[in-house]
Formats: C-alpha cells, structure tokens, sequence
C-alpha cells in the first residue's frame, strides 16, 4: 500500500506528459516584439496578431542587398523545406520585413518573394511604420549617405526571430544561422 | 521530380566544373567560385571565390567584371561595434608570392550590379578579377542556390 503511495503520483504523471503538449523551454523574451501593421505584398493591412497561431520566422532586410539578405532569405528557404519534409511547414510561416519601403513596394516584394519557395509573406509600409517595427525589435538600419553605381545601400543589424504561437520572441539567430538549430527550435514550439 | 533530382545534380557537375578549372591566369588562381542565385528581378547578385598568388612577384587586384553585368567591383563587410554591418568599396587587394585571399558569404564579396540579365542556378558565368598591372584573371563560376557548404 505504501508502494503505491509512490508510484500512482509517478504514473499520473507519466501520463499527463503523454496527453499534453511539451513546453519548449526556449525563454519568453519580453523585450522583443509587440503589435504592430504594416503591408504585406498583396497591398493588404498586415498586423501582428496576424501572426498569431503558428510559428513565424521573421527577419529584416532589402531586395537590393547583394550578399546577406538574399543569403538569409536562402537559408529561410532551407527551413522552411525541411520543415514541408517533416510535414509542419503549414504551421510555419517566413516573415521578411523591408527596410528599403522606397524600392521594396508591394509590388516588388510579390515579384521578388516566390522565387525562393517559401511561401513567405513580405510587408512594407511607411519609413515610419517600419522604423518603429524595426525599434520593437532592437534592429538598426542606417542608409547610408553615399550612393554608388549601385545606389544605396544600408548598414543594418541582421537577426533573425523565432516566434512562436502568440507572436511572443523566443530566440534570435544570427544571419549565418545553422538550419538544423533552426528547424529544431521551430519543431519544439509546435 | 526531375527537377529535385536534376538540381543537386546539376549544381554539383556545375560547382566541380568550377573547382577543377580554376587556373585562369598564369601566376593567379581563382578556386572555389561560386554566384548566388537571386530572384530574376533582382538588380544585383553577390559572387564569391579564393584567388591566391603562385608568382613570384606580388599581385594587386584592383575590381571586378563581368559578362552579365554592366558595373562589378570588390565589396567590403564591416561589423562595426554595435554589431551593425556596413558594405563599403574595397579598393584592392594585395597579395604578396604565395598569399590567398577570400571573398567568403557574410564577409568581403564580389558585386555584381547592373544585370543585364539574372542567371539561373546551373549557369556558369565568367567573372574576372582586374590588376592594377596584367591582364584580368577570369574563371566560370557556377550558380547556385545554396552555399556549397550548405547543400
């Protein structure tokens, strides 16, 4: 009788963490993040809470950037094809956001999103808007003052977000992220 | 199917064609050249490649070119100390007998700008690297989607 004192709360417990999801135990980051809309490619009012119930991997950059933005966007990509070959990429959605509003239109971001295969959702909107996105989530983008042939480019922080069911920071990467992190973090939060 | 068989096919046979024919100047050599892939709207793409010194004399690249776009150069990557990252002009590249340098993703890198038209993976595309003395040093660099050591 007293063995079983023991064991029942062990079993009971056992079976509750059958029965539930697991927690991931990526922290909660309060600094990050909040309400915010903007425009996603379709010209269409995008907010945060949009992003509410599935896993977002969100991230800032410029469609004129040469070598990290289309690199991170690339590595986004292999995310998200893993994520399709362990069947979740439905419950996964890429979010790149624009710096550059001047160059990156609606428009633009439609023509130049679909290419990497993602199923990404791209969102502009006013410098204003943006900047104070950008503030929510620590990055810096500074134009820089002399334009090239290539015209401007932007000195710019580069992390990328994972977020989870309630739009909430749970981890930031750098832009030479490892996929197998990634994918892993993102299957935790599922 | 065909094309998720094809792909890492062709990108392999491209990125071997590229490592085995890197010798394209006498006492220079370009390995390990890679351009990624970009979305056919894109104004530019980044390229990326070791060029290393087997002279004896030292070598000074001072640019870029190349047959699909209408303006090349070297690009610097700075992370300044608040972890930001700025682009600027590299102006050139010495290196003396025996020396290699890098232009590696994330780091220093080859612009190409002006596209006359965006190449798609499986291309190859001749870029050369310019001297400030000698002839340009050129090799064909395969397209890829992924970084080789990603794929």
């Amino acid at each position: 009788m007293r063995k079983l004192l023991y064991v029942l709360p062990l079993l009971a417990a056992l079976v509750l963490a059958g029965c539930g999801k697991q927690e991931s135990d990526l922290p909660v980051n309060t600094r990050l993040g909040g309400d915010f809309t903007l425009t996603d490619q379709n010209g269409e009012p995008f907010s945060a809470e949009k992003l509410k119930g599935q896993v977002s991997i969100l991230f800032f950059g410029y469609t004129h950037c040469p070598d990290i933005c289309p690199a991170v966007l690339a590595q986004v990509a292999q995310v998200y094809r893993h994520l399709e070959e362990e069947g979740v990429a439905d419950q996964v959605q890429p979010v790149f956001i624009t710096f550059d509003p001047e160059r990156d239109t609606a428009a633009h971001l439609k023509e130049y999103l679909p290419w990497f295969k993602a199923d990404m959702i791209g969102l502009t909107g006013s410098l204003e808007q943006i900047r104070a996105v950008a503030e929510q989530y620590g990055v810096v983008f500074i134009k820089d003052q002399e334009a090239g042939e290539q015209g401007y480019l932007f000195t710019h922080s580069d992390y990328i977000y994972l977020l989870d069911e309630q739009a909430r920071v749970r981890k930031l990467y750098p832009a030479d992220f490892k996929i197998d992190e990634v994918v892993t973090d993102v299957e935790s939060l599922l | 199917m065909l094309n998720r068989f094809c792909k890492p096919v062709c990108q392999g046979v491209a990125l071997a064609v590229a490592l085995c024919a890197g010798v394209a100047s006498a006492d220079v050599r370009i390995s390990d050249g890679w351009l990624r892939a970009v979305p056919p709207v894109s104004p530019t793409m980044a390229g990326y490649l070791t060029v290393t010194n087997e002279g004896d004399t030292s070598v000074n690249i001072t640019g870029a070119r190349s047959e699909i776009a209408g303006h090349a150069m070297l690009h610097s990557m700075k992370t300044l100390d608040d972890g930001t990252r700025k682009m600027g002009h590299l102006h050139h590249v010495m290196l003396a007998p025996g020396e290699s340098f890098s232009f590696l993703p994330g780091g220093d890198h080859l612009m190409l700008m002006k596209l006359q038209r965006v190449p798609q993976p499986g291309e190859s595309v001749t870029v050369c690297l310019t001297q400030a003395e000698g002839e340009a040093i050129c090799a064909g660099l395969p397209v890829l989607r992924e970084a080789p050591s990603d794929s």
